[in-house]
Formats: C-alpha cells, structure tokens, sequence
C-alpha cells in the first residue's frame, strides 16, 4: 500500500499488479476510504469496544465494501 | 470477556496506553512498561500486546514481542516519514495509513514526506483535519498490489 508521483509511476513499479490495476487511485480518494469510522476513532479510549459496537460493525462493513478486489482471472 | 481473549475492557485499556504512547512519543511501550502502567502481571501484558497488534492490525518484530507496527504508525522507520507541526519522528505503517495520522492528531497539520518507490524522487503531503492541504506533485496516487487486509479469511479489519 504504497504512494506514487502518478498512475504512470506506479504502473512501472516492480510490484504492479494488473490484477489490481483498478487500485490506482488519486491520494484524494484514498485519503476518503481511510476517513472511514475505523480510522477516525483510533484515539477513543474505548476503540475496541466501539470495533464491537454495532457503530464500528456497520463502519466496518462500509470499510470492507470499499476497498478494492483483485480483478477476475 | 472476549472469547479465548483478554477481557474487552482490558484491550480498551492496553489499547489506549498504546496509542497515547506512540501518539506522544512516536515510541512504543516494553509490555514491561506496559504492565506497570496497566498494574497487571507482565506475562499478561506480553499477551496482551500480541493480542492487541492481531486486532489493530500490526505486528511485532518478528520472533520478539517488540512492537514493530501498530496502525497507523510503524514503529520501525519506512519511507513515510510524518512530521507533526514541524515535529518529526513517527513513520506511518504504509502510505495510505499515512492519510490516517490525521485523526490522532487533532487541530494540528500533518506532513508525510515519502520518494516514490517507481522512482525515488520526494512526494509530499500535507493534511489538517479533514482537509488535504497540498500535494506535491498533484497528481500523487494510491496504491495496493492485493487486497487491503490480507486474504478474507485473515483480513485484519476486525
């Protein structure tokens, strides 16, 4: 999970993989998926708890439907 | 009481001491340090650690309990270095945990120094709260050759 100057920097990286070529997205927008909850609530003194918490399942679960699959063969 | 675990309360607890340590410090505590702040037996702090970095996720020095990552920080340099107010000394656990340093870090501005593994020339990024404040260069992406977490069956988000 790695950072490049561009789309074209990290299409050239050793380890590209063009099964995930869909991943390559602007800092912006992955800046947004790690704005989820599950980040923010990092300094909560009860964050585990919350993971638990029908808060953090449902933050959770948003989380889990936003990142990236690898591409079908 | 979690299933096979330490009691929830407890990994709040831990959890937290964590967190604030490496928040203030950009250092880790010894699960020695880690029992007295907790007055808890220091085998059940070790334990505890361990338990602890399987949740969050991050991972010990391999073969050690010594803290190596605990998100969004790496203990261990990488190549996102992270400044805070112009303090410097955390690394973040990978370059899209770097755009999470922000939240433990209220009201202050966040820069995340980093060369381009394609490359090796510097990107920078700042952030404030919800705001990305600049990116050098602009055009400055995200990436991950597999899937965030790790297979379905061990993905860490839990």
């Amino acid at each position: 999970m790695n950072l490049f100057r561009s789309e074209a920097h990290a299409r050239r990286w050793d380890g590209f993989n063009p099964k995930m070529a869909h991943a390559i997205k602007p800092i912006a927008e992955w800046a947004d998926t790690f704005a989820n909850p599950f980040f923010r609530e990092r300094g909560r003194a009860d964050y585990i708890s919350w993971t638990r918490s029908d808060d953090g399942v449902a933050a959770f679960r948003a989380l889990r439907s936003s990142l990236p699959l690898p591409a079908d063969d | 009481m979690t299933d096979d675990g330490a009691p929830l309360q407890l990994l709040d607890r831990g959890y937290r001491a964590i967190m604030r340590q490496v928040v203030e410090t950009a250092t880790a505590p010894h699960f020695t340090a880690l029992a007295a702040e907790l007055a808890i037996p220091v085998e059940q702090a070790r334990q505890l650690s361990h338990e602890l970095v399987s949740i969050t996720p991050g991972w010990m020095a391999p073969e050690t309990d010594l803290f190596a990552s605990f998100p969004p920080f790496n203990l261990q340099p990488t190549q996102y270095r992270v400044t805070v107010d112009g303090v410097g000394g955390w690394y973040a656990q990978c370059g899209l945990e770097a755009t999470a340093v922000r939240w433990l870090f209220p009201g202050k501005t966040i820069r995340v120094e980093a060369p381009c593994l394609c490359c090796g020339e510097v990107m920078v990024v700042e952030m404030h709260d919800e705001e990305i404040v600049a990116t050098e260069p602009a055009e400055i992406v995200g990436y991950t050759s597999d899937v965030i977490g790790g297979s379905a069956e061990s993905r860490p988000f839990r």
